[in-house]
């Protein structure tokens, strides 16, 4: 009888040494490091320039800054940087599914879709400087396709209005990158596009345009515009692409901010902070747009 | 004339034969399963019933059409898949009423037609929920009514249980069978579960590598098969190697031990012939007219409604499985035992 | 008789695949496929085409490889992309070390805190690059800081600001890494075999993530060594970045042998990545433009 009550007391002052918790501290111990360098370099400085938005130059609290954000020539600014996006999300989004389409289900070879996924890391990550210089080599007034269009199909593009260092010259350079990230985004999307559905679908009299409807589609349409919207939070943040090409002179919102810092010439550094808070809004909502989307279709696709 | 015909049907990968000669007949209403191990060209022959696959050469007549080549949307052939293949962005009613609205039916027809699947498959109350909210027993009910609703007029069911759990499977089985007689549908069957294939089928096809081996209900195929590859796929077999065969005695010698078997004699036998029983088949102890086998007990099993013995016979080592009984204590390890078996239950291979 | 019947079935299995069985549109699908491949080829190409051209046109009336010449002949080119390349190194060495204790801790130990990380490391994409140096600037200039006085401190801020542009990826190449060799089981295998947290930590999982972190490590090599926003706010003309545009400004055709040069460098670190990722889901997106 007693031996078993020893027993029994044993086994709990045993339990914790059988099972050593580490200390609550030292379990954040490991993720501290991370914390407090998102604190520093992240939550920090978005946060001083969100603070700065509502200053004027003395220091006071003001709405002043937003209320200035709709001033023609930020407004301009935003509206030439929305429209560059969505041209090039969209025009770039287009042309990536097209190809990963091809490579997945439209029957190209395997080797294709080697080449392609190797090409769209490569294109994807090729940008800024080196990429405006590429494009001026292609596209400028002395460049190679230019010149070509010219002396073989008669066709004078510089004449014709076109301007490498314009909304649209920008936009074809911006494509550069933006497909070969759709490639990469959207493969995977349509590889999840499970045969059996097809064949189901199939099996119950549907047409292939009628899966493609009624199915396929409604599918992938999350993962599309999901991805449509990286491709617009791409373009949208892009500096240096845009400022080597025009050298400062197209009116986007990151040329404006980047004058900003460089000098004064908002005359209004609140206003700076304004309108990059604005832009940290404006990609807030199309991330969070992004992850609704992506929460749908994974959710859809879960095995 | 039966109801679905398939003549000489033969289908190569690449110069590889998936399924060679395939010839079946299958009547109106009749439930025929498709049994072998992986690759043995059962989902293919499968697929090419469903027009997913083309056959190298051979026709299919489905109610006396020639189908060979036509569309698998045109086929009015219903299919259920192993993965299930819900449309996962359509609810359970929109699942079941797909075939319908492709159909172009009415809405009134499609809502009774949904309606009367899931009394059917007792999930009237899981219309509006997406598949993904769904278990995959219940997820594979939506399948089975989604290609019932369209009235097939063949149902196909591709290892349509081998995704769920033990348990599931068991009661999944007896409604598809329970489902299929109630509407009388000719139903093809794939699955590499002969538990499956015996309990649900009027007649099984056995099939090994793209051949078939043996054609029958599942009854002759337990107890008649005609090959060594049925023989031991179908339930467990000991096959054992014999000397002094006397075909005309119909007796062999079973290291040393005299046995006595019946042979049929149209059955081919093989260079070395083996001696097959089942294991069910022994009993403990010295019994009248049968074989009786005196050895020594290896190892001991038990299974919970059989316990299945080892037993040393001369160096020769066979399974034994004796039914459990509450007031038989089993025989233990190292024990000598007598063991006996019927005649009628052994053959030569 | 029965080879030949097979034969050609056989072909039309081989050139459509069985996904769709209804032979009349497959034809004018892989046309369409074809034709969107060429699209995206020639936009791919030309500029490249047209840019190598360029580049050997420095020296009047033939083809030469004077350009690349005079960059590699530029002791700031070397400079400059040394100092990249050391900033690189920094910022690969700095994310791993937050990076990895933290993904692998998440998963052992604190899965509650898994939504918050996911979350932070999701954040520079929502922090377009010139404004996280706008508020860097805004920071770290004044009291109590003053990390923009000297070029040590202006170096820490730019790894610093780099690391923030590599998290994403970073931190997803790591997750997806180890999600795939399953930590949980490793380390309690691990435990129960009488290792000590130094040892797990070394000898079984930055091992089993190597490729994981290789991975991560060459994707932001080839972000950070030619990227401009950034440092060209912080450090000017010391990094490789502003070192190309200043030379675009003042020389024609040394800047389309510097475009050359940079993509040859991100197709090799690219080129690494995917030979490290044969046959895993690749997580090659980046992006710092």
């Amino acid at each position: 009888m007693s031996s078993k009550q020893n027993f029994a007391v044993n086994e709990k002052r045993d339990a914790p040494q059988a099972r050593p918790a580490p200390l609550p501290w030292r379990h954040w111990l490991g993720v501290g490091p991370f914390f407090l360098f998102a604190f520093l370099f992240i939550f920090l400085p978005s946060l001083s320039l969100f603070i700065g938005a509502f200053q004027d130059a003395s220091g006071a609290f003001t709405l002043k800054n937003f209320a200035d954000l709709s001033r023609p020539e930020i407004v301009d600014a935003y509206w030439v940087t929305i429209r560059i996006s969505l041209v090039t999300a969209v025009g770039g989004g287009l042309l990536g599914f097209a190809m990963a389409y091809g490579v997945t289900l439209g029957g190209l070879p395997a080797w294709v879709r080697t080449a392609l996924s190797t090409f769209s890391g490569v294109a994807s990550n090729f940008a800024g400087v080196p990429l405006a210089f590429a494009f001026i080599a292609t596209l400028g007034r002395t460049g190679m396709v230019t010149l070509i269009l010219k002396l073989v199909f008669g066709l004078n593009l510089y004449d014709k209005g076109f301007s490498l260092y314009s909304f649209w010259g920008l936009s074809l350079t911006y494509l550069y990158f933006q497909f070969p990230l759709m490639v990469l985004i959207i493969t995977p999307a349509l590889d999840g596009l499970r045969r059996e559905w097809r064949e189901a679908a199939e099996n119950l009299g549907a047409t292939s345009w009628t899966y493609w409807r009624r199915v396929a589609l409604p599918i992938l349409t999350p993962s599309i515009l999901g991805a449509m919207i990286l491709l617009f939070g791409n373009a949208f943040g892009a500096y240096a692409t845009a400022l080597s090409l025009t050298g400062g002179f197209i009116n986007l919102v990151t040329i404006v901010i980047g004058s900003q810092i460089k000098g004064d010439i908002l005359h209004n550094v609140g206003l700076g902070y304004a309108m990059a808070f604005g832009m940290v809004i404006i990609m807030a909502t199309m991330m969070t747009l992004y992850y609704l989307l992506r929460r749908r279709s994974e959710r859809w696709l879960r095995p | 004339m039966a109801f679905l015909t398939l003549t000489d049907i033969s289908k190569y990968f690449g110069g590889v034969a998936a399924v060679e000669r395939f010839n079946l007949d299958v009547e109106k209403g009749e439930f025929v399963s498709f049994l072998g191990p992986s690759g043995c060209g059962k989902t293919t022959t499968l697929r090419m019933i469903a027009g997913f696959e083309l056959p190298s050469s051979g026709t299919i007549l489905l109610d006396s059409e020639d189908v060979t080549y036509k569309a698998p949307n045109q086929r009015n052939v219903g299919m259920v898949f192993q993965s299930y293949a819900l449309f996962p962005n359509l609810t359970v009613g929109q699942n079941i009423g797909f075939g319908l609205q492709v159909r172009k039916e009415n809405e009134a027809v499609i809502k009774a037609r949904v309606d009367e699947m899931l009394g059917l498959i007792h999930l009237e109350q899981h219309q509006n929920k997406y598949p993904y909210q769904l278990s995959g027993g219940q997820q594979q009910r939506v399948a089975l009514a989604r290609a019932l609703a369209i009235q097939p007029r063949v149902l196909l069911l591709d290892e349509p249980l081998s995704a769920l759990d033990a348990k599931i499977r068991v009661e999944l089985r007896l409604e598809i069978r329970r489902i299929q007689q109630a509407l009388g549908i000719t139903t093809v069957y794939v699955t590499h579960d002969q538990e499956e294939a015996l309990s649900l089928s009027d007649r099984v096809v056995v099939m090994s590598q793209g051949r078939m081996e043996q054609v029958g209900t599942p009854f002759e195929i337990y107890n008649y098969p005609r090959t060594q590859f049925v023989a031991q796929f179908v339930g467990q077999l000991n096959l054992l190697p014999i000397t002094g065969l006397d075909l005309a005695a119909e007796t062999c010698l079973l290291a040393g031990q005299t046995v006595q078997f019946e042979h049929h004699q149209s059955r081919q036998l093989s260079e070395a012939p083996r001696l097959a029983i089942r294991p069910e088949e022994f009993r403990l102890g010295a019994l009248e007219g049968c074989n009786v086998l005196s050895g020594r007990v290896e190892t001991v099993m038990f299974l919970g409604a059989v316990v299945r013995l080892r037993v040393e016979v001369g160096g020769l080592l066979f399974s034994a499985d004796l039914f459990n009984e509450r007031n038989i204590t089993p025989p233990r390890v190292g024990e000598q035992i007598e063991i006996s078996f019927p005649v009628h239950a052994c053959w030569l291979t | 008789m029965a080879a030949a019947m097979s034969f050609l079935p056989n072909l039309r299995n081989l050139f459509f695949p069985p996904a769709s069985s209804q032979a009349k549109d497959r034809g004018s699908k892989r046309g369409a496929s074809w034709f969107w491949m060429a699209v995206g080829v020639l936009y791919f190409v030309l500029p490249l085409v047209a840019t190598f051209d360029f580049s050997l046109r420095a020296r009047k009336g033939v083809l030469s490889f004077l350009a690349y010449e005079r960059v590699f002949k530029d002791p700031a080119f070397w400079k400059t992309f040394i100092f990249s390349l050391e900033m690189a190194f920094f910022t690969i060495l700095v994310s791993l070390l937050l990076v990895v204790p933290t993904a692998y801790w998440i998963r052992l130990r604190l899965p509650k805190l898994r939504v918050i990380v996911e979350f932070i490391s999701m954040l520079p994409f929502v922090i377009p690059a010139i404004v996280l140096v706008f508020g860097f600037i805004r920071v770290f200039s004044g009291a109590p800081f003053f990390l923009t006085n000297t070029s040590f401190g202006t170096n820490v801020l730019l790894v610093a600001g780099y690391t923030v542009l590599a998290l994403p990826y970073m931190f997803r190449a790591v997750d997806t890494g180890l999600a795939a060799i399953d930590v949980r089981s490793l380390t309690e295998a691990a435990q129960s075999l009488g290792a000590g947290w130094g040892t797990i930590l070394f000898k079984i999982i930055f091992p089993n993530l190597r490729v994981a972190i290789l991975s991560g490590a060459f994707l932001t090599l080839a972000t950070v060594i030619g990227e401009f926003t950034i440092a060209s706010f912080l450090v000017g003309i010391n990094a490789f970045g502003p070192y190309m545009s200043l030379i675009g400004q003042n020389k024609t055709y040394e800047s389309s042998s510097l475009a050359i040069i940079s993509f040859m460098l991100t197709w090799a670190f690219m080129g690494l990545l995917q030979f490290l990722n044969r046959g895993q889901a690749s997580s090659s997106l980046a992006g710092a433009h």
